[in-house]
């Protein structure tokens, strides 16, 4: 199994989610090393923090935001994120 | 039963239903403990289904569901949201007046 570097990883999360939303905030980090030795870790797929601002989400309930990043995130979801937490929401509610 | 009607059944029988990883005396995972201290504080009785005794709805759940993660949370069969959710729902109180405050089915067995 390809195991990509933290680097590397935070830089496809980025690029994904900036293709998808073209986001006017977007922090991503990675937190994978507090969970070295956790079952959760054992695959090798990293947990990532991610709050993103884009105006798409505005009128959207929390369900449906949280789809719209797993959404534009479901190739790395399979082989290189293991979880993900999401904090999502238009420029209005910043 | 195939595993769609499964976890409709399981939805059916628990208005309040937490799918997680461990039980909720041991969470095996953060987010699930999480979810539970969550649902504990606010102090309503749920169910439980620990996903890992259950690969079939595991796997099937992510896709009856369209949610790639676990913890998911249902109240009333319909899905609240994952751990990010449930915990920034307690701290708003929106969790309590959901699960307390409003009328949820009363819990069958």
């Amino acid at each position: 199994m390809r195991v990509a570097l933290s680097e590397e990883r935070l830089n496809l999360i980025r690029q994904a989610l900036e293709t998808r939303f073209a986001p006017t905030e977007l922090v991503i980090k990675d937190q994978s090393q507090l969970h070295i030795g956790h079952d959760g870790a054992k695959d090798g797929k990293g947990h990532f923090d991610v709050t993103i601002v884009a105006a798409e989400f505005r009128g959207q309930n929390r369900i449906a935001r949280h789809r719209m990043v797993y959404d534009a995130l479901a190739e790395l979801l399979q082989s290189d994120i293991h979880a993900l937490r999401i904090k999502a929401f238009p420029p209005s509610e910043r | 039963m195939n595993v769609n009607e499964k976890i409709k059944d399981q939805l059916e029988k628990n208005p309040v239903l937490l799918y997680m990883k461990g039980t909720p005396d041991f969470p095996q995972c953060g987010f699930s403990g999480q979810t539970v201290a969550a649902l504990k504080s606010v102090g309503r009785p749920f169910a439980y289904v620990n996903i890992f005794e259950d690969p079939e709805i595991r796997e099937g759940l992510k896709v009856y569901s369209n949610w790639p993660t676990f913890p998911q949370l249902y109240v009333n069969g319909e899905l609240i949201g994952g751990a990010d959710i449930v915990v920034e729902m307690f701290h708003s109180g929106e969790l309590k007046s959901l699960l307390v405050d409003d009328e949820v089915a009363a819990e069958s067995d």
